[in-house]
């Protein structure tokens, strides 16, 4: 069978020269704090990588700090600002990755109070609310660069200025935006952002903090004197290395240019697929299309067609896509982002969401769509026979 | 099995690519076995687990020998990567709910002994799945049902006990839908139980050495008393308390604390003390009382069955094989059709005929139909 992969927001294949950069180094071994032989080369490992990853963002090394993951990256803002600020008034969106929406849900419960800002059904954010609420006793405010169901892009920039005028600092979940949009982290003016390495080409389990300089800076978790202190722990060795590995071939390969490239060429992609889906098959509306977005993301919502269902059939075939967030499949809620944004659970439970990748081509969008027009014809013609026992006709409660 | 690898070919021959099974995995060796055998005979095999009841609430020691828990549906899994399958966890825990676990509180609470694998395979797995089936493109649906596709007398495929008489299941199967039979495969209803973990473990299936599942997967170790007493309001409980009377006579033997704790033919736990042996007779519903008496009184001849269904044509007044509850041998009886449904006429006394359970029809090794037991 002929495997796409059509999912890059929930993760991204290991890039090519990545893979045989990790091959390479198999036999790193030594514990990055030592000061032997055998640490050294660790050590130099993972300095090497801080150094590309920090030349791509165009921020100091300094600023820097490794983790397990944009969540912990996130974890780690939110929760250290709770326990540190004397302002308990923290803001973020509404569409935001579990791990802002329910970090924040746990400090509401011990105390913070939490805004969370609407977004709506065609992607924008609400700036009205946000100006609203945003007061002197504001002590953090976390949204997203870019949204992982919608692809949709919020205004940072002005967010954080208008943060930073009444005292407040400001936090980015950047994990989507990195390898796939255009952005410099100094022109945002956040004082922190979340990136993991899974989603820009490299290795799962790894991800980095950007925290400013000047920004409080404060260890979620206590440990070792890794990281200067600010995350404890014996780092994860080869996932940096193939984090700063892919940062240092995308520099290579022209750097903010390479992405701006890549972004271009997946957006004709993208469209095609858009247009062709379209016209091809009906009762298909697009989410939140006619605003900022990023150019490998497509969200789509297709009558009467069970998107898990869908993503089943699709997966037998040998295509990869999704219906929401990966971490809530399998779950039979629909996508809560989706159901934040306004769409209605039928909506959310009928969406599809395809993204596109560095390696993707026009040969597998055509392929990806006209299997698509078969599977969404076959589940419609089953969509209205009836069950024998239809949850649609019995009363919500039972009778004992 | 060589047989089964010519009806690939066949298909193979006439549509240009391999026939597609869905297989219903419970995580258990019976649908491990079905599903490897598939696998064996070439078809394209698609696994699926109907996660039916929310596991969270079943204590996870409960796991083996229980089809409910998180620790099944890795099993499943686990047999399913083991095999090279693509595998799916279908949430099905709001229709069962409703299909099956509310239907089995109120059977009880109507002095009834309810059935609930058949209102499973009914609208869980026999439409259900059958839909997901289509939906994924499927040629078939298979299940580790020890039942047997086979020709009827007409040429159809048609279900038959599976050569395992002990093991049989078809009793549960009378709700199908004739016009899904064709569309059935039972891979392991040539087999018995034996040979099915003996190939099992050939094949390096974690699942060869687990229990087999016994009783009702969503009740566990439990027990019905208890399990219903977790999912109804005291209330509605003390409402069904009264008395033990003797039968005939009508001397009252105590209390009892709710009807949901007895079923028909029940000899143990009436908490009585008395010299006989004594048996449930009869439940009134209308003041909760539970008749008791001798063995004697337990047998009778005639059996009302009401929502009769056919898999085949069945003549008013045939004769036919009728099993009253599973594993237990078919008995004689003549068939009449009657304004509720039908009645059934034993040519020899049946024990213990439970309102709630199925009446099941053979003739001879086919399938023919069923209906319920009715006061």
């Amino acid at each position: 069978m002929n495997f796409i992969y059509l999912d890059h927001n929930a993760t991204t294949p290991i890039f090519p020269e990545t893979q045989k950069f990790m091959g390479a180094h198999l036999d790193i071994f030594g514990n990055p704090s030592s000061i032997h032989w055998a640490g050294r080369k660790s050590k130099a490992l993972i300095r090497e990588s801080r150094i590309s990853i920090a030349q791509f963002l165009k921020v100091s090394p300094l600023e820097i700090i490794f983790s397990s993951g944009a969540s912990e990256a996130s974890n780690t803002v939110i929760k250290t600002t709770f326990l540190h600020s004397l302002k308990k008034h923290f803001m973020c969106s509404t569409v935001e990755h579990p791990s802002v929406i329910k970090t924040m849900q746990y400090i509401q419960s011990l105390g913070a109070k939490v805004d969370f800002i609407p977004v709506s059904r065609e992607g924008l954010i609400d700036l009205e609310f946000y100006k609203k609420n945003l007061t002197t006793e504001t002590a953090l405010v976390s949204v997203m660069l870019a949204n992982n169901e919608t692809g949709s892009l919020f205004p940072i920039q002005e967010m954080a200025q208008m943060a930073h005028a009444k005292g407040a600092l400001f936090h980015t979940d950047a994990v989507q935006a990195l390898g796939k949009h255009v952005f410099s982290l100094i022109e945002l003016g956040v004082d922190y952002a979340s990136f993991s390495a899974h989603k820009f080409y490299a290795m799962k389990g790894s991800g980095i903090l950007y925290s400013k300089k000047g920004a409080p800076q404060i260890s979620l978790i206590h440990g070792g004197a890794q990281e200067r202190h600010r995350r404890g722990g014996t780092e994860n060795l080869l996932g940096l290395a193939s984090f700063g590995e892919v940062a240092r071939q995308v520099i290579e390969k022209g750097g903010i240019d390479f992405i701006q490239k890549k972004s271009e060429e997946i957006k004709i992609l993208r469209d095609h697929l858009e247009n062709r889906i379209l016209k091809e098959i009906s009762h298909v509306k697009l989410t939140a299309s006619e605003n900022p977005r990023l150019t490998n993301t497509s969200s789509l919502i297709l009558d009467q067609v069970d998107g898990e269902t869908l993503l089943m059939n699709l997966d037998i075939k040998g295509y990869a896509v999704s219906t929401g967030a990966a971490c809530s499949s399998g779950n039979p809620e629909p996508s809560p982002v989706l159901l934040a944004m306004g769409l209605t659970r039928e909506e959310a439970q009928t969406s599809l969401r395809i993204s596109l990748g560095w390696e993707n081509s026009l040969k597998e969008v055509d392929q990806f769509i006209d299997d698509l027009k078969i599977s969404v014809q076959k589940i419609r013609d089953i969509a209205n026979s009836p069950y024998k026992f239809d949850l649609k006709l019995m009363s919500p409660v039972g009778e004992v | 099995m060589q047989k089964a690898s010519e009806t690939v070919q066949k298909f193979q021959d006439q549509f240009g690519r391999k026939p597609r099974a869905l297989v219903a995995m419970s995580g258990g060796v019976d649908s491990s076995a079905a599903a490897s055998l598939l696998v064996d005979q070439g078809y394209d095999v698609v696994g699926a687990t109907m996660q039916v009841w929310d596991y969270s609430q079943c204590d996870v020691t409960e796991g083996n020998g229980t089809c409910c828990s998180s620790l099944d549906v890795d099993d499943a899994r686990s047999v399913a990567d083991h095999l090279g399958i693509p595998f799916y966890v279908l949430n099905c825990e709001a229709k069962f709910k409703h299909a099956v676990i509310e239907p089995f509180l109120k059977a009880y609470l109507e002095g009834q002994t309810p059935l609930p694998c058949v209102n499973c395979n009914t609208y869980l797995k026999f439409d259900h799945l059958i839909r997901k089936m289509k939906e994924l493109e499927c040629d078939y649906l298979a299940t580790g049902h020890y039942a047997q596709i086979l020709a009827g007398h007409d040429g159809r495929p048609a279900i038959f006990t599976s050569t395992d008489d002990w093991k049989d299941q078809t009793y549960f199967l009378f709700t199908i839908d004739p016009e899904v039979v064709p569309k059935l495969l039972f891979p392991i209803g040539h087999m018995k139980k034996p040979d099915v973990r003996i190939y099992c473990e050939e094949k390096g299936l974690v699942t060869a050495k687990k229990k087999d599942s016994t009783g009702i997967c969503f009740v566990g170790d439990m027990g019905y008393g208890k399990f219903i007493e977790s999912q109804v309001s005291p209330e509605i409980l003390k409402a069904k308390s009264g008395l033990i009377k003797r039968y005939p006579s009508g001397l009252v033997m105590g209390p009892h604390t709710g009807i949901h704790h007895f079923t028909i033919g029940q000899g143990k736990g009436l908490g009585l003390t008395h010299h006989e042996k004594l048996f449930v007779l009869k439940v009134d519903l209308q003041d909760n009382t539970v008749w008791v008496g001798d063995e004697e009184y337990l047998y009778s001849k005639d059996v009302e069955v009401i929502e009769p269904q056919f898999l085949s044509t069945v003549e008013d007044g045939e004769v036919l094989g009728v099993k009253i509850r599973y594993q237990q041998k078919s008995s004689q009886a003549q068939v009449h059709r009657t304004a509720t449904g039908l009645r059934l006429e034993f040519l020899e006394k049946q024990r213990a005929v439970t309102p709630g359970q199925a009446a099941v029809f053979y003739r001879e090794k086919q399938l023919v139909g069923g209906g319920w037991i009715t006061l």
